[in-house]
């Protein structure tokens, strides 16, 4: 791309005293392929620095040569004037520089005070001084926002809350360089406050942020320097008042985005194709009703521990719940587990597409026909054949890119993954799509074609149910939108309704302006 | 030394004759053995119970308790359990291990009891009042005398072994005694766990490493099933013997059929206990108490004498 | 980083050979020259005959236990199940022979693979229905089994009728075509196991639960019926084994099978079917079977290993040939 496209120009050089990180030429590069090459930046005490890019833009890496996890194959970096290489993670965590993980690293058996002291207990008198870590860790949580206690099971905890234990753990000690790594990609609106809040007073202290996020709101509200990575390579470093989202968009993806969204469809008038009457979830939803069409997306918005999982985990037997009736395409139907949603023509997409989704170490095509094993053999035996075709087929039809098709699950980017869950479970057919977090720690264009997938399928004459914590996305995509609060739906929007206020107020507060449709109950 | 049979017989006739006194305190007798675990074990509680059931039958006023324990520890509970339900008489244990059970059985000692020790030694030979044992090493040194005689003096064997205990060092040592002198050459000793199983592997390999073998000795009559098997079916005919010791049933019922290849047995027989319990009740029935040792013999069971060490009914 | 989308690129033919896959035979092979380096003898066809042979009973139980491993479970057991199941089909038989003469061998096999099948179903139901760990359950089952053919036997041997011995000899001692009768019965099970297991959907499903168990959840496997069928089928081998075992020494006793249990989920792991589940590799687990008892073999076969320390040498090599596969893996 050359220069005259970009909108924006780099920065000029900052004339400030010398950056508390300078990386020159950095590149890494595994065998013949080049993941990262010729990064040239400086990271200043005191800013929040975001490092934007698509998925395989080469964020990661940068951050893992940062923090002493891969060692570069070319190139310095200088930390406050010195030059250094880090063999292993520990090196770089004693010269000041902390990583909060995009994965979740906690161990589930331990409590959450456990996992922050963990391989850095204190002791008193040569024993664990348990007393002292659980005061630090409540004070900790507490800043953080954060309401687990310090002697729950992290195991136990939603995901958000293990994100907060996470970061509370990376902050435990104090750094001159933290780096947070789509630190958001699992928080509702009011924790991504929180940590927005917690990033900002780093800031204030003087400490320097590198701050990795595809959420390009956040990166507008907080930045103070963008620095856009696309394909391995630097496109360039700017300063944040000067990047628009949209220009961000385009720097990234190096192309115009047309629109992230495709055309809404409007509300459905067409006879309800799943009804669900007075379901019961104990300990996670309330009695919640809901009825979704063809021809809609039917968007299911409120915070994390509303309910809104359980409620359709609930509905497919995949934990205890009572339910009155469920009906699809107006035929009664009892549901005790999946394979009797997918007799029925449910379809689940889960959240947790590498915990519950995909068999990581398994290669494609079975992954792909798994659920659909009986559906596409007919006889007890499996044909190899028949699966790579049907995987050829995803594969062209899904836009899924591959090496080879010889690749185990886990070795798809993020992106990929959903597209191969996607397609594994439209292998089934379903009359209706449940979608749990369809774009979660997706990169922007990949994030785009699932929307378009979706949009592909409702004029396919299927049903499609969106749950998501990203509310940008839930208002650009869905026709209606029911809110849940506290295992309860407690508000309902379509058309013109549809406004991000009204979704947050209706998730957070008892006072919700009951529209159309209104509160049920 | 006393022989086992004289013994036997004096101390059961002498039950036998002693009048029964009327109103006399019913006598308890506790007897604590390991549990059937194998064969020889199985045999010990045959034996047990069946002593237990004669005498109760012949004298009400004596009462004989058994007690099987599946492992050191259990039997230490047991004995616990059979001292806290009364006043015991006497105990007669065969005891897991020595180390573990001395202990226990010195503090049942000092309550008055009368303690017999059978087989398995304890650390502290001034507990018991009488020991009856089996002689590993006549085991061994029998066998071996019997072969340097029929071999000539001189031959290739090959030797199985159990599991590394006191009892098979000394049926070992034992062996290699009763070899001192000949030119009898032993071509390999192994363990085999007195395992059937492992010791038909074992004959195996043995017969795949040495072309030539004139007999083979299995220190235990389990060990033995599991190489006459592989004998047969490598159908090698060089061999001239093959065998083992401890007095199985099915062994004897070879010796006393005059097979060629076993023509003899040694005993090592799950039956001292019976003995043992005889002679400890002998001293309720009026005779004076049998202290001290006695060892049993392992004479030569031949197709003469089998006869008396077969036990049809014991699952030995 | 793990989205590297590059070009695909076409993988060195070394890069593509799977190395766990092929590791327990390439072991087999070092082993087997390491055999005839220390004893000629080693590599006689008796020698031979009689190891593979003997690795029968191992590989037909190592066969179940591939399918319980790779969907996630575990059966200590399978060495007591054997010496019960042994019990019962010899005293089943027993008590036949006055009526049916020889065909009573057909009865008993016919009533072990149902016992057996039935011991499966037990630890199965008691693993998926009371949701236990198997490793708690099978340790119990293992106790409960193994005092069985005790009691069963006294404490002593449980053995068959004389005149059973003779017409059930060849199972084990017999030949066809120049095989010995219980390799043709470990492959043929082998073979009917690589079936079921990578030609199947109960094989996928299998796989798919121990892989990721909420994965199975999630894609409409109910992982309760998989995991018991797969103790189902090791209850089934088991009773396979039982059958070749009986006609070598003709009795069952309470030391039948003991200690197979290890064997057996040595030979599954050192075959490359990771203990935790997931892929498992049927025919790497025949090859660790033979692999344990070509060991044994060969510390008999050696003069220079003091009998003291067979075990120990068994242990050291059982590790290093685990280590060479580690590191043999593509990086």
């Amino acid at each position: 791309m050359s220069a005259a496209e970009l909108m924006v120009e780099p920065a000029p050089e900052t004339g400030a005293a010398s950056p508390l990180m300078r990386l020159s030429g950095l590149s890494k590069a595994y065998g013949s392929v080049t993941v990262l090459s010729d990064v040239n930046l400086d990271i200043c005490a005191g800013e929040i620095h975001a490092i934007i890019g698509e998925n395989g833009a080469g964020k990661s890496t940068l951050m893992r040569l940062i923090s002493g996890h891969v060692r570069p194959t070319a190139g310095t970096i200088q930390l406050g004037g010195n030059e250094v290489s880090f063999s292993k993670p520990t090196e770089a965590e004693h010269a000041g520089i902390a990583l909060v993980h995009q994965e979740i690293l906690l161990a589930d058996g331990l409590t959450v005070t456990e996992n922050l002291f963990l391989g850095r207990e204190q002791t008193r008198n040569g024993v664990v001084d348990d007393r002292a870590m659980e005061r630090i860790a409540a004070e900790r949580l507490r800043e953080l926002g954060c309401t687990a206690s310090p002697r729950d099971l992290v195991g136990r905890l939603p995901i958000a809350q293990r994100q907060l234990v996470q970061i509370a753990r990376a902050l435990l000690e104090d750094h001159r360089l933290v780096i947070f790594d789509e630190p958001t990609a699992v928080l509702t609106t009011t924790e991504v406050d929180t940590l927005l809040r917690i990033v900002r007073s780093l800031r204030d202290r003087g400490v320097a942020v590198l701050y990795i996020s595809h959420r390009l709101n956040e990166v507008e509200a907080l930045a103070d320097r963008i620095t856009v990575l696309r394909d391995g390579k630097m496109i360039g470093t700017y300063e944040a008042s000067a990047l628009a989202q949209e220009d961000m968009a385009r720097l990234m993806v190096g192309r115009e985005l047309s629109m992230l969204y495709p055309p809404k469809r409007g509300t459905s008038t067409q006879p309800p194709i799943l009804e669900i009457e007075h379901l019961s979830v104990p300990g996670y939803v309330a009695d919640a009703s809901l009825v979704a069409r063809t021809g809609e997306v039917l968007g299911l918005g409120g915070m994390i521990g509303a309910g809104r999982t359980e409620l359709f985990e609930g509905l497919l037997g995949l934990r205890p719940a009572k339910v009155a009736q469920v009906r699809v395409d107006g035929k009664a139907v009892r549901i005790r587990s999946v394979a009797d949603g997918v007799e029925a023509g449910i379809g689940y997409l889960t959240e947790d597409r590498k915990g519950k989704g995909l068999l990581l170490r398994e290669r494609l095509a079975p992954n792909l026909v798994l659920t659909a094993l009986s559906r596409i053999y007919r006889k007890p035996y499996i044909e190899r054949k028949l699966e790579t075709g049907e995987l050829d087929r995803a594969v062209g039809e899904y836009d899924i890119r591959v090496r080879s098709k010889r690749l185990e699950a886990g070795q798809l980017s993020g992106g990929n993954q959903q597209k191969l869950l996607l397609a594994k479970i439209m292998m089934l057919d379903p009359k209706v799509v449940i979608i749990d977090e369809p774009t979660r720690g997706i990169d922007i264009g990949n994030k785009s074609q699932i929307y378009s997938f979706i949009d592909a399928l409702i004029r396919a004459g299927k049903a499609c149910i969106v749950i998501s914590s990203e509310l940008q996305e839930l208002v650009g995509l869905c026709d209606r939108i029911l809110v849940m609060r506290a295992g309860s739906i407690v508000a309902e929007f379509s058309g013109e309704e549809i406004t991000e206020e009204a979704v947050v107020l209706a998730a957070t507060s008892g006072k919700a302006k009951a529209v159309a449709g209104g509160e049920l109950q | 030394m006393l022989k086992r049979n004289l013994l036997a017989a004096v101390a059961l006739s002498s039950v036998l004759v002693a009048v029964p006194a009327f109103a006399q305190d019913k006598k308890v007798i506790a007897v604590s053995v390991p549990a059937a675990t194998h064969g020889w074990t199985g045999g010990v509680v045959y034996h047990a119970q069946k002593a237990a059931e004669e005498i109760q039958a012949a004298f009400p006023n004596i009462e004989v308790v058994v007690k099987t324990s599946p492992s050191a520890s259990a039997q230490v509970s047991a004995l616990e359990d059979l001292t806290a339900s009364g006043d015991l008489d006497a105990l007669v244990i065969l005891p897991f291990s020595s180390d573990e059970l001395t202990g226990p059985v010195q503090s049942v000692a000092d309550a008055g009891t009368f303690i017999t020790v059978v087989d398995r030694g304890l650390t502290d030979p001034e507990i018991q009042d009488l020991y009856v044992a089996g002689d590993n090493i006549a085991v061994g040194s029998t066998t071996a005398k019997f072969l340097v005689d029929k071999l000539g003096g001189k031959g290739d064997v090959v030797v199985l072994r159990g599991i590394p205990t006191v009892i098979d060092d000394e049926r070992i040592q034992g062996f290699q005694e009763g070899l001192e002198g000949s030119d009898i050459n032993v071509l390999d000793i192994q363990y085999a766990n007195w395992n059937s199983d492992e010791a038909f592997s074992l004959m195996q390999d043995y017969l795949a490493k040495y072309p030539h073998i004139d007999a083979v000795w299995a220190n235990d009559d389990d060990m033995l099933l599991g190489v006459l098997e592989a004998i047969e079916q490598s159908g090698r005919t060089e061999i001239k013997y093959a065998l083992g010791g401890n007095g199985m049933k099915e062994i004897i019922e070879k010796v006393m059929a005059g097979d060629p290849m076993t023509p003899i047995e040694t005993p090592y027989p799950p039956s001292m206990i019976k003995t043992a319990i005889y002679m400890t009740a002998a001293q309720f029935n009026g005779q004076a108490p049998v202290r001290g040792t006695v060892k049993l013999d392992a004479p030569l069971i031949t197709q003469e004498n089998a006869e008396e060490y077969y036990f049809p009914d014991s699952p030995f | 980083m793990t989205d590297i989308t590059a070009p695909p690129v076409r993988e060195p033919l070394l890069q593509r050979i799977n190395w766990v896959d092929i590791g327990p035979f390439v072991a087999l092979v070092i082993l087997a020259v390491a055999g005839v380096l220390i004893n000629p003898d080693f590599l006689s066809a008796t020698n031979i005959t009689n190891v593979v042979t003997r690795s029968a009973f191992i590989a037909i139980i190592a066969v179940g236990a591939t399918f319980v491993i790779s969907s996630g479970g575990l059966d200590l057991s399978v060495g007591s199940m054997t010496a019960f199941v042994t019990g019962i089909m010899i005293m089943f038989m027993n008590s036949l022979v006055p009526s049916m003469g020889a065909n009573a061998i057909i009865a008993g096999m016919a009533l072990v693979l149902c016992v057996g099948a039935l011991a499966g179903l037990f630890n199965g139901l008691i693993v998926t229905v009371g949701k236990i760990e198997p490793f708690i359950v099978t340790l119990g089952t293992m106790g409960i089994f193994r005092a069985l053919i005790t009691f069963m036997s006294d404490g002593g041997n449980i053995p068959l009728d004389r005149s059973l011995r003779e017409p059930f000899r060849p199972v084990y001692y017999g030949n066809f075509i120049g095989f010995p009768i219980p390799i043709l019965v470990s492959i043929v099970v082998a073979l009917i196991g690589a079936f079921i297991l990578y030609k199947t959907k109960f094989g996928r499903r299998c796989a798919a639960v121990g892989a990721n168990e909420d994965v199975a959840r999630f894609s409409g496997i109910s992982v309760g019926r998989v995991r018991t069928l797969a103790f189902v089928i090791q209850g089934i081998c088991v009773a396979i084994a039982a059958i070749c075992y009986v006609p070598r020494l003709g009795a069952a006793t309470p030391t039948t099978g003991q200690l197979w249990e290890l064997q057996v989920i040595t030979a599954v792991v050192i075959g490359g079917t990771a203990l935790r589940g997931g892929k498992g590799r049927i025919w790497g687990t025949v090859a660790g079977a033979v692999i344990l008892e070509m060991i044994a073999n060969l510390m008999v076969l050696s003069n220079f290993i003091s009998e003291y320390l067979v075990a120990a040498v068994q242990g050291v090599i059982i590790i290093i040939a685990m280590l060479v596969q580690r590191f043999s893996k593509q990086p």
